[in-house]
């Protein structure tokens, strides 16, 4: 079991850094879901034991259920920050009309020459 | 007690969270409800000062079980510095008239993360704070609302919740290896837990950590969001948020990893040297303001993980008194850098000086602090290594200084009450170099908190 979760973490974690890497937004955004549900499924294996839902009336040996809390609330965590995001793209998108990282990486560029050109000016006026 | 300053912040962040914050009386009471918090922290830290910790656990659970509210010395040092660079960059935004109806509440949010986080006495608990913290963050990096800023914000938020998913895994490798979330039940347990096991856990937790102080090899998102975003929220950035991570990594090294940190001191040290160098290097060859103090931002850094590598009571007391000034050296910096006229020309000097060292100036105290601890390791490296970052510190600040005094006078219309933030942080910067003793006192009752200092 340990080695199948192991697997599983591996392989989101992969994915997802695969990804991020790319250079549309979206995408990134779809990575950096998957890393955080790797984690979110690290935590659960993170467990100090498993067994029967811990719902009352317990039956048997029950599975940890503070791993479970802890999970629920990353997830909620991740859920919210991932719609933050979604609204950043959308934002970045209506000004740009683009979701790829050269785009922004060009309006960067032209932003540092503004930058540039503005202080010469200054100090050629001192 | 303890309950007071997070039940004031959290019933005025929700409260303010649905009022206007551009109308200029609901942005002032914003102020007034943070002010009220800062009073309540101080004086629960009067009681802490002479009694010693106080702890509360919630919901009547026994100890251990139930999520713990602790409040110690070197809590309430970084919790009353964040707020009060929360304070004064909000009042100074302000003044010059809030653009966005949730700018109060959003500092307000970050204000009940970060005194959260350096209030609680579990694990988890402080992932919890430290996301309340960050998730306002990014929301505030976007303030503004050019596309430059939300370019920023993307990058910033990207790259930090990275940084969150890391932290998230060492806590719970954390728990998974010592079988409790409460941060003095992990350090009872810690001795026990297999050497290969804690030092993975430690790395991810220090990377959290370190891509919030923007260290050197996670320092890559850092220029571009305080260059991007506008004056005040890069002080708060700067001034309250990075002290997430000296805090953290403060706590979890002291506290938790002390045999860890002892034993990656010397990896610690190369760090922390690269950063020195690398981020005077560069902030000595920028132009503009904000890019410069971005750079030598991630110098300071060093200097405070220098004095962690050098670890004892020296070197975390020093760590402690280096990253006050630096909060406030950044602050006083990024407010004034956007203004100009006489008494913000001064302000301008007077934190420059500070980032320099130059007594009589507050910086030299925190300076004084980092050399007192490399002549505690007797190292000569750590010596020469100091000696350069300061001059390249004295170099950069003083050609930005240069190039501010020639700039064109009337470019940004004056407004006597940022006058008044500036000059308030300018003097405590003053007051500080000039008697320390409060400060020094303060850090090393701080520093003793940590079971990590007593070696």
């Amino acid at each position: 079991m340990t080695l199948i979760l192991s697997l599983a973490v591996a392989i989101l974690f992969g994915s997802g850094c695969y990804l991020m890497l790319k250079h549309d937004l979206i995408r990134l955004l779809v990575g950096m879901v998957l890393i955080g549900n790797a984690a979110n499924l690290f935590i659960m294996s993170a467990g100090l034991q498993t067994g029967n839902a811990p719902i009352y009336p317990l039956r048997g040996t029950v599975a940890d259920p503070l791993v479970q809390s802890m999970t629920l609330t990353a997830i909620v965590i991740s859920f919210s920050v991932s719609a933050l995001v979604l609204a950043l793209i959308y934002r970045l998108y209506s000004s740009h009309t683009a979701t790829t990282l050269e785009v922004f990486a060009q309006a960067e560029e032209a932003q540092a020459e503004i930058d540039d050109q503005s202080e010469e000016l200054v100090e050629g006026a001192g | 007690m303890i309950e007071l300053p997070l039940a004031i912040l959290w019933f005025g962040a929700v409260i303010f969270a649905l009022l206007d914050g551009t109308n200029l009386k609901v942005a002032w009471a914003s102020v007034a409800v943070l002010i009220a918090a800062l009073v309540s922290i101080v004086i629960l830290g009067v009681s802490v000062y002479q009694d010693g910790t106080q702890s509360v656990t919630a919901g009547g659970w026994a100890p251990g079980i139930g999520i713990t509210l602790r409040v110690d010395m070197l809590g309430l040092v970084f919790a009353v510095l964040s707020i009060s660079v929360l304070i004064m960059a909000l009042a100074f935004e302000v003044m010059q008239d809030v653009r966005a109806r949730v700018f109060p509440a959003l500092v307000m949010f970050m204000a009940i993360g970060l005194t959260g986080l350096c209030f609680t006495g579990d694990a988890f608990n402080f992932y919890v704070f430290f996301e309340i913290a960050m998730i306002s963050a990014y929301i505030m990096t976007g303030y503004g609302e050019t596309p430059r800023q939300f370019r920023a914000a993307f990058t910033f938020t990207v790259v930090n919740l990275l940084g969150s998913v890391f932290f998230l895994i060492g806590i719970s490798a954390l728990y998974h290896n010592t079988g409790w979330l409460d941060m003095n039940l992990i350090a009872q347990q810690m001795p026990q837990v297999a050497r290969n096991p804690a030092i993975l856990s430690a790395t991810f937790i220090f990377v959290a950590f370190s891509i919030k102080l923007g260290l050197f090899p996670f320092h890559f998102w850092l220029p571009a969001v305080y260059t991007g975003t506008r004056g005040p929220v890069a002080a708060m950035l700067s001034g309250a948020l990075a002290n997430i991570g000296t805090y953290g990594i403060l706590r979890f090294g002291g506290e938790i990893f002390p045999r860890e940190l002892e034993k990656s001191s010397m990896v610690l040290m190369v760090l922390a040297s690269t950063s020195i160098v690398y981020g005077g290097l560069q902030a000595l060859s920028r132009r503009s303001a904000n890019e410069v103090l971005a750079y030598s931002s991630i110098g300071q850094v060093g200097y405070i993980l220098a004095a962690i590598a050098v670890g004892g009571k020296v070197g975390f007391s020093a760590a402690i008194v280096f990253a006050v000034l630096n909060s406030l050296n950044k602050t006083l910096l990024f407010l004034s850098a956007g203004q100009r006229g006489v008494i913000v020309g001064t302000g301008f000097a007077i934190g420059a000086f500070s980032v320099a060292g130059v007594p009589p100036v507050g910086g030299f105290i925190g300076k004084l602090a980092v050399f007192r601890a490399a002549a505690e390791e007797q190292s000569i490296f750590l010596f020469s290594l100091f000696l350069v970052g300061s001059a390249l510190s004295f170099v950069y600040m003083f050609q930005l200084y240069r190039r501010r005094q020639w700039m064109d006078e009337s470019e940004e219309e004056h407004r006597v009450g940022t006058f008044a933030v500036i000059g308030v942080i300018a003097v405590t910067i003053v007051a500080i170099g000039i008697w320390p003793e409060p400060l020094l006192v303060l850090s090393e009752r701080a520093a003793d908190v940590l079971p990590g200092a007593a070696r």
